[in-house]
């Protein structure tokens, strides 16, 4: 269970949050929708850690973030896999090395199941054969790919995903959206999902909560998105028709 | 209200901007040394790296051997045929051999390399950590449970107080053959009479206090090459001008510190 209470945010003079409140339930997918540049990618940084809130809380099972020394904070990441917007690949490793890299730190597995561990995660974002290729040589979509899978290898019980679909083709979207649920039904993962692409976010979600001006305007479920009558609110319902 | 109006009559006064300066300043100096108290604290993690640390061992050593002969080669035949110029007919041409040396191994070569070091190493540091820092590579890092002190920082710096005192004494040997081929070519000193004029003159402890340099130049310059880069804002324009910064900022650290050494040590 993941528990923001009253965060404010600053850079500057530019305030990014401002009273933020919000629930992830174990084992539901939240997915957060709002306007580009509203301080989403922010929020998910500030849940483990990677950036500070100026004030306010932030519990992970039932501990406090914000307070966490540094050894905690470590542990605390173990048990999150984060979808970078950009994919973050590092770009001096290749492929396989990105997904390895945590793996050979932070798990007990032994060589031969480190490269078979690999094959796994890549196989569930349907990649084959680009272990030994260079990020710089993939295409963003496969970039994207690559990140789920080092974000997943390490079997998180948590997942943030920061616009997981953005820039995909229909089909591949579709597969991180199967693949997403599957790790959820599987392996009982409990998400945030930001996005921007509605209809990935009906297939996806248990929960939604709408980003605006620096705090949650609505938190619900879809049937409670659409009985409202926030004209801010409606404008994501609106643009789901359309499709 | 009252604040925000003291505030702004505060920006108006002529001691703000240097008010401000100054507390950028310290703020700037206290990360830098903070950074640098927790990479000594988890030295100790620093074998879990040691891949890193030859990577990096190769990226500021050998990548750089081709630069440091260029440069040395030439050091040694300028130093050569200056000396002679500047030397009275009635002083023997042994000399010639003596002031090589010297000049070489005490200053010349240390400080030379450094400068050109700090533009191809530093440069290259800072651009590396950078876009890493602007693409969120280093989050990504974090994200991953790593230490990116640990794992981007501390190999570099103990990769460049490694590498820099060989290169440096490399260095001093190819300048100082560049300035026996300087002196036999364009001023006519016998190879025989330069090297009887640096044997009377070597002593350990130049070619050691060039070897001292050596280490804090690698230092300075892989320190605060990767803070500068560690650090950026502002994506890739914020990269091209923090790389800017980290060759300015460098060579003046050098070249005080090459100063300061001397005033110490010599
Ligand atoms: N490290 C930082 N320093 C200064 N400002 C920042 C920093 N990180 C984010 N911001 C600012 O905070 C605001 C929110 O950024 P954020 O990346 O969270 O937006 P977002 O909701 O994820 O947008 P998008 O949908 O475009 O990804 C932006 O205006 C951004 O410029
Ligand atoms: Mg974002």
């Amino acid at each position: 269970m993941i528990i923001l209470r009253n965060i404010f945010k600053s850079f500057g003079e530019k305030h990014v949050h401002q009273g933020v409140n919000l629930e992830v339930r174990d084992r539901e997918t939240l997915v957060i929708l709002g306007k580009s540049g509203g301080g989403k990618s922010v929020l998910l940084k500030m849940i483990i850690g990677l950036l500070q809130p100026d004030s306010g809380s932030i519990t992970v099972d039932g501990f406090e973030v914000t307070t966490m020394k540094y050894r905690e904070l470590q542990k605390l990441r173990l048990k999150f896999g984060f979808l970078f917007q950009g994919a973050a690949l590092f770009d001096s490793m290749t492929v396989g090395e990105n997904i390895e890299l945590a793996l050979r730190r932070h798990s007990e597995y032994k060589e031969s199941d480190i490269s078979e561990r690999v094959q796994y995660a890549l196989e569930l974002v349907k990649l084959h054969n680009v272990e030994h290729l260079m990020p710089s040589s993939i295409s963003g979509g496969m970039k994207k790919r690559v990140g789920l899978a080092r974000a997943i290898a390490l079997t998180p019980k948590y997942m943030l995903y920061d616009e997981p679909t953005t820039g995909l083709d229909v089909e591949t979207a579709d597969g991180i959206n199967l693949l997403m649920n599957e790790l959820k039904t599987t392996l009982g993962v409990t998400s945030i999902v930001v996005t921007h692409d509605i209809h990935s976010a009906f297939v996806i979600g248990d929960r939604f909560a709408i980003f605006e001006n620096g705090r949650f305007i609505l938190t619900g479920t879809k049937e409670e998105l659409r009985s409202s009558a926030d004209p801010e609110v409606r404008k994501y319902i609106e643009s789901e028709i359309q499709i | 209200m009252s604040k925000s109006y003291s505030g702004k009559s505060f920006s108006f006064h002529p001691f703000s901007k240097i008010g401000k300066t100054t507390t950028r300043f310290f703020e700037f100096l206290g990360k830098y040394l903070s950074i640098t108290w927790w990479m000594i604290r988890n030295l100790r993690n620093a074998k879990e790296y040691s891949r890193n640390i030859t990577q990096q061992m190769v990226m500021i050593g050998n990548n750089s051997i081709p630069i440091v002969i260029f440069v040395s080669t030439f050091v040694g035949m300028v130093t050569a045929v200056q000396s002679s110029y500047q030397l009275y007919d009635w002083i023997p041409r042994t000399v010639v051999g003596a002031l090589v040396t010297k000049s070489v191994l005490l200053e010349l070569t240390p400080l030379l390399i450094a400068l050109v070091l700090a533009g191809k190493v530093g440069a290259t540091i800072t651009a590396e950590l950078g876009s890493m820092r602007v693409t969120e590579q280093i989050d990504a890092l974090e994200a991953l449970a790593f230490d990116p002190i640990s794992f981007l920082i501390t190999p570099r710096v103990l990769a460049g107080i490694f590498m820099f005192p060989i290169l440096i004494i490399f260095g001093d040997l190819v300048a100082i053959l560049g300035g026996m081929f300087g002196a036999s070519a364009v001023a006519g000193i016998p190879v025989e009479a330069f090297i009887s004029g640096m044997k009377s003159s070597f002593e350990t402890w130049d070619a050691v206090f060039g070897i001292i340099k050596a280490v804090v130049f690698g230092y300075i310059i892989t320190s605060i090459s990767c803070y500068l880069g560690f650090i950026v804002e502002g994506g890739s324009e914020g990269v091209a001008r923090a790389t800017m910064n980290t060759v300015v900022l460098t060579c003046l650290t050098v070249v005080v510190m090459d100063f300061i050494l001397a005033s110490v040590l010599l």
